[in-house]
């Protein structure tokens, strides 16, 4: 299996701040793989370094076997990452059709994707003229990934997606992931460990921004210790 | 539903308010022609604050230089309109700066790559130690293109000097020549060539400052277009220079119809490229930085007054002759009656109305939808609503935001400029014309709500009937119903309205009428 990102040894700052010492991680191609650790680890600038919207100072981010530390985000972005930040960054004033129709890269892309994103997510099908502001938050998480999904992308980069969701939303939302993730690889960030544990087959656990484990996650579930060392609060959260 | 349009409907609540005070208290023929005075400078008022509004919104830069550009348009305008021989002895020079400046970016781009690498190195500590450390630092802030950028303005400053342009100006003139003829004004074409040759010189020393290292944009695109491109500029200017003395007599022998259309399109194409280059150089280095940028538009502000008033002058000039449409000294009873007979005025419930400031009313809501719509239903629209709520976001998307502030930019300048090309048969142009329009800009700015379109759209609305109306209370005093003496203001109070009712509705609804809480 051919790695589709490698990100070796990056260092983030954030004004002054150092928030990344030393991020490493191999993202296999067509695998779920996790990115863990607790609050304030540096996971979203993990992900925001990656796609050089924090761009890393120092270290080397690989995707698709080209290097794209240093080049802007909008030009990474149109390599064929999507993302799916937290908070979803839904654009309230847009309508459902226009917050898809703005993500595509050529002419048609939605028009060929619909019908996929419509099976993954029906609501929006029904709140299509909507506008984006108008819809619950779990609606809105769905339109956010969905908006990851209009162009031709190989990567998507999702950061909480569960975060303050009801239960069964969650079940929804899991169960689209793991349906997408049949046609595309993903980097998950996820702080309800079930839910990652679940969904990935893979594992990078950093620290302090530092990466610190990673793995095959059935090797994970089983360690208790490093759970505990690394997790705690997040694992017993979830 | 209420809460929705609850914006729209009291601000239309005051507006209607202020015309039945207005019918009451001066009577229906008197409002009516004051309420007209009003749209019209409502009309100027957007076409200034619309620009202002979506830069704002966009890019949350406030654009101090945006009266300069309305006066810029102004100045151009008229100048093309009146007297085209400033502007066909002036481009050819412009044109082949570019030129040296296009080529020196590519010429210097081994140069720049150089100096990248090094401030790479000294930020990341790896340029030696101690002496060699501080030397490298200090020599990577002010780089060789920094010391190549001085000289080149040396050099520009070498090319211009002398260069007539106080007799070139000649302005308000309707036949080939002015003032001064034209033969004696201009130069012959061996000094003017030289001019030429020192400012492409020029423009290749400038090249490495204009260099956009992380915008990989201006190295694509095949090398045969950018030479094509090059050439084209050089041989526009070859053109220019060379039939410079046909085409005045050309463009004075139109009609002054078309000249008055060139005037809008010249003032209009003057203020996107230079809205553009403002942008592209001067802002777009210090996004995230406020105070710089407004300390720097403000600074332009006042060199851009200045500058008008080296080339032509501080003193301003009369109301610009009005298309052949606006002309014939006679009053249309109807509008009907006007198309036919084109009349300078027209019958208002038995006062004259000036046509011309009909069309001046005419072109604020044509640019009023037309941008609406581009708003609403183009792609660019749709990255510009979606920008204004979270630019990080439209760049993970893989969209070039950098391009579409530039362009939003230069789409601001344009209405600008094409503004201040409008007022001039209305108002005339001087230097301080943009100043003031731009203090009424962003008063209607603030009125509406940073940032929102209709908004803008109401508060100019808003200024633009206190104005007139303020003025008709201060030159014939209002009788309210219930007094016997008629009202009288004093003058003071017809220019503060439009600062007491930013007041008001800032009082009421902090963030303007239609901005949203913060």
């Amino acid at each position: 299996m051919t790695n589709i990102l490698e990100v070796n040894h990056i260092h983030t700052f954030i004004g002054q701040f150092q928030i990344l010492e030393g991020v490493s991680l191999d993202v296999p191609e067509g695998s779920i793989t996790a990115l863990l650790g607790r609050n304030g680890a540096g996971k979203t600038t993990t992900l925001k370094s990656i796609l050089g919207l924090t761009p890393p100072r120092r270290g080397q981010v690989i995707f698709g076997g080209q290097e794209i530390q240093g080049r802007r985000a909008y030009d990474i972005a149109a390599l064929g990452i999507g993302y799916v930040p937290e908070h979803r960054a839904v654009f309230t004033q847009l309508t459902v059709q226009e917050n898809l129709k703005i993500a595509e890269r050529k002419k048609g892309d939605l028009e060929r994707k619909a019908e996929f994103i419509f099976s993954l997510f029906p609501d929006l099908k029904r709140f299509y003229r909507l506008p984006g502001g108008n819809l619950s938050g779990g609606q809105q998480q769905m339109l956010s990934i969905a908006r990851a999904l209009v162009p031709d992308n190989h990567l998507l980069l999702i950061d909480e997606p569960s975060e303050g969701l009801a239960p069964v939303l969650i079940e929804q939302l899991m169960e689209a992931i793991q349906r997408l993730s049949a046609e595309l690889t993903v980097l998950l960030v996820e702080q309800n460990f079930k839910m990652a544990s679940h969904l990935a087959s893979r594992y990078v656990i950093i620290d302090d921004g530092r990466t610190v484990r990673s793995g095959l996650m059935p090797d994970l579930v089983g360690d208790k210790q490093t759970i505990h060392r690394y997790l705690g609060a997040a694992v017993e959260r979830g | 539903m209420w809460k929705r349009y609850r914006s729209a409907l009291v601000s239309v609540g005051i507006i209607l308010a202020l015309v039945v005070l207005a019918y009451a208290g001066l009577g229906a023929t008197k409002a009516a022609s004051v309420l007209l005075s009003g749209l019209t400078l409502a009309a100027l008022y957007f076409l200034m604050a619309a620009g202002l509004s979506l830069i704002f919104g966009l890019m949350d830069v406030l654009n101090f230089a945006h009266g300069v550009l309305f006066m810029v348009g102004a100045y151009i305008g008229y100048s093309t309109f009146g007297n085209p021989r400033l502007l066909l002895n002036t481009l050819p020079l412009v044109l082949t700066l570019v030129a040296g400046v296009m080529v020196g970016t590519w010429v210097a781009r081994p140069l720049h790559t150089w100096e990248q690498g090094l401030r790479r190195r000294v930020a990341a500590g790896e340029a030696g130690s101690g002496g060699r450390q501080i030397a490298a630092n200090v020599f990577a802030r002010l780089t060789p293109s920094l010391a190549l950028a001085v000289l080149g303005i040396a050099v520009a400053v070498w090319a211009a000097r002398g260069f007539p342009i106080s007799s070139l100006v000649a302005f308000e003139t309707t036949a080939t020549g002015g003032a001064i003829s034209t033969a004696v004004a201009q130069e012959a074409l061996a000094p003017m060539l030289g001019r030429l040759v020192r400012l492409a010189l020029a423009g290749l020393l400038l090249g490495p400052v204009f260099i956009r290292g992380d915008d990989e944009s201006q190295c694509r695109g095949a090398a045969w277009r950018r030479i094509a491109a090059v050439a084209a500029l050089v041989a526009a200017g070859a053109v220019l220079l060379l039939a410079r003395d046909p085409l005045e007599g050309f463009m004075m022998g139109l009609s002054i119809d078309i000249r008055f259309a060139l005037a809008l399109l010249a003032g209009a194409i003057t203020g996107a490229l230079l809205g553009g280059l403002i942008e592209s150089v001067l802002v777009r280095p210090f996004y995230g930085n406020v105070v710089t940028q407004i300390v720097l538009t403000l600074g332009l502000s006042f060199v851009g007054v200045e500058l008008v008033e080296a080339v032509w002058g501080p003193e301003g000039r009369p109301p610009m002759a009005v298309p052949s449409f606006f002309a014939e000294s006679c009053r249309s009873p109807n509008l009907f009656a006007w198309f036919t007979e084109s009349c300078s005025s027209i019958d208002v419930l038995g006062r004259a109305f000036p046509t011309y400031r009909l069309f001046i009313i005419a072109v604020g809501v044509v640019i009023l939808v037309a941008v609406g719509v581009l708003l609403r239903y183009s792609r660019l629209g749709m990255i510009i609503r979606a920008g204004v709520q979270d630019r990080e976001m439209v760049e993970a998307l893989g969209i070039n935001v950098r391009r579409v502030f530039t362009l939003v930019f230069a789409l601001g300048s344009a209405l600008a400029a094409l503004g201040g090309v409008v007022a001039a048969p209305f108002i005339g142009v001087y230097p301080e014309m943009g100043g003031i329009f731009q203090l009424q800009g962003f008063i209607a700015v603030v009125i509406g709500g940073m940032g929102s379109y209709l908004g803008t759209a109401v508060g100019s609305l808003l200024i633009g009937l206190a104005r007139a109306f303020g003025d008709a209370l201060v030159t014939a005093g209002i009788t309210f119903p219930w007094a016997e003496q008629p009202f009288m203001a004093s003058p003071a109070l017809a220019r503060a309205s439009t600062v007491l009712i930013m007041a008001v509705v800032l009082l009421v609804r902090p963030a303007g009428i239609f901005g949203k809480k913060e």
